[in-house]
């Protein structure tokens, strides 16, 4: 079993389930293309994982082998040629979790939930450059600042305000704000009726920053597409203009006020100027963009969902601080009830952390096993039809013995 | 890690890099709205049956490893263990690779080959 028989394996396996779903795609109207896209998508992404010498990469000493797929057609050849583009493609596939769970994230939220808001972005797209984005924030935030004076607007807007200006300092990213609202949501039928609507008004700027920013790296993305040389069968929905503008004009924070506070270090309000919020946005986008980028390109799905879910944990403590801050102590009480069985609870979490850093960490191997044999300590197991990933390199197997002692 | 539903496949192979990479690639032509999820499902049905003949028919190479356990678990047919201070021997003991720590999920061969 060497790693040199890998590649000829995995090229084998991509073809023949290339070959057995291309009836499936046929009966579901699917075209070609598709396939073909998936195939090279597959392959790339495979590439990237450096895990083997792949028939299909470019090896430094040989011209790489012509596939029969590439040559069929121009499309083709340019499917590929949009496949050699890394970023693109991977900032759209880890975009994509994201927005499957956006729906989620809006459980109250504007009638237009976030599907209209995403769909609307081919529209929006007609911008040409992706530098554009602070550009295009401003009209977009505009209509949430009904004068700019900061006089206009009540204590309502004024909370409102600071609560987004605080909160989108530990914001990381736009589907930890859906948890910061269902977490906060629970509490709004214990507050006087008052404070309730204080609370919606709270909401509602936040989902609408939430969308906008949601719809802004949606558009990105998009715009990178379409700058991929011929991609054809990009779909162009022409009737979905409306949602963005909609979104914003829908009037649900027209007591919004033109200024922004942010609390300093010592926990003082800090009014915010126009041009510093703006600033303050699009670093936290480019951030945003490259977290997605960067911190997507190497990282298995797995790994790239388990910060997500140490970002959600500490947002929730932000979330927790930040009601305190309203006076409502509720929470500490639910905080209380977790931590009941704390001395038991602290080492599984830990232990549960140990095996996810194991798979994370590439260092497994699937199979199938036909004996596994016990004699005191000694363990002898027979595995098969496997495949190991470790120091970075695959490697797959027919049979394997393993003997080891616990 | 069950095998699913109609075609007895196991689906642990798909948390290989093969599995994982396409499962990426499904979820950048459903988030791009070309296809569906229904039609990755069946992807990746498929994907389960060709890796595991592939590996039955196709590789002939052999490997044997020694190490200390460290963890062992066996539940719903399913062992998992975590060895440390792997030695891998492959091709009759040219090639030896060796790791601190290796996790091995495998599943009956039995019951796959009962389908």
């Amino acid at each position: 079993m060497s790693n040199a028989t890998v590649g000829t394996v995995y090229e084998h396996i991509i073809n023949e389930v290339i070959n057995a779903v291309r009836v499936d795609f046929e009966e579901n109207g699917v075209d070609d293309s598709v396939l073909e896209e998936l195939k090279k998508g597959w392959q790339h992404k495979l590439s990237q994982l450096n895990v083997a010498q792949f028939p299909w990469d470019p090896k430094p000493e040989a011209p790489p082998p012509a596939q029969a797929a590439q040559n069929t057609s121009a499309a083709v050849n340019a499917q590929a040629a949009a496949a050699q583009q890394p970023t693109a493609n991977y900032t759209q596939s880890t975009l994509s979790p994201q927005t499957a769970a956006q729906p989620l994230s809006l459980p109250g939220g504007q009638p237009n939930g976030n599907g209209v808001a995403i769909k609307n972005e081919p529209g929006m797209a007609n911008e040409p450059a992706i530098k554009q984005e602070p550009g295009t924030m401003q009209p977009m935030m505009h209509p949430a600042y009904p004068g700019n004076n900061a006089a206009r607007g009540g204590m309502a807007a004024q909370r409102a305000a600071q609560a987004i200006a605080s909160r989108y300092g530990s914001q990381a990213q736009a589907s930890i704000n859906a948890i910061h609202q269902q977490t906060q949501q629970p509490q709004i039928p214990g507050q006087a009726p008052q404070q309730q609507q204080q609370q919606q008004q709270q909401l509602n700027p936040q989902q609408q920053y939430q969308q906008n920013v949601a719809a802004q790296m949606q558009e990105r993305m998009q715009q990178r597409m379409q700058q991929q040389p011929g991609q054809p069968g990009q779909p162009q929905p022409p009737n979905q203009q409306n949602g963005l503008g909609g979104a914003q004009v829908d009037g649900s924070s027209d007591g919004f006020d033109g200024v922004l506070m942010r609390r300093d270090a010592d926990g003082n309000p800090v009014e915010m100027g126009r041009v510093e919020i703006d600033n303050l946005l699009h670093a936290q986008l480019l951030e945003k963009a490259k977290q997605r980028e960067g911190g997507g390109l190497m990282l298995p799905l797995k790994e790239a969902t388990k910060s997500r879910g140490t970002a959600t944990k500490r947002s929730r403590a932000a979330a927790r601080g930040a009601n305190q801050l309203d006076g409502n102590d509720e929470d500490d009480d639910e905080f209380d009830e977790d931590a009941i069985n704390s001395d038991l609870d602290d080492p599984e979490d830990e232990r549960d952390d140990d095996d996810e850093e194991d798979e994370a960490s590439g260092w497994i191997m699937l199979c199938l096993y036909d004996k596994v044999q016990r004699v005191k300590n000694k363990w002898k197991c027979t595995l098969k039809d496997g495949v190991l990933t470790v120091n970075g390199k695959e490697y797959v197997f027919h049979k394997a013995n393993g003997e080891y002692e616990w | 890690m069950a095998a699913n539903g109609n075609t007895n496949y196991y689906d642990l192979y798909r948390h290989g890099s093969l599995g994982t990479t396409l499962t990426d690639a499904l979820d950048d032509l459903i988030g791009a709205e070309r296809m569906d999820p229904q039609l990755a499902m069946k992807v990746l049905m498929q994907f389960d049956r060709v890796i595991t003949e592939a590996l039955n028919e196709k590789v002939k190479a052999r490997l044997t490893f020694k190490g200390s356990l460290d963890t062992y678990r066996f539940c719903d047919e399913v062992w998992t263990f975590l060895i440390k201070n792997v030695t891998f021997k492959m091709d009759g003991g040219q090639s030896v690779v060796t790791a601190d720590k290796v996790k091995i999920v495998s599943c009956s061969a039995k019951r796959s080959d009962e389908k």
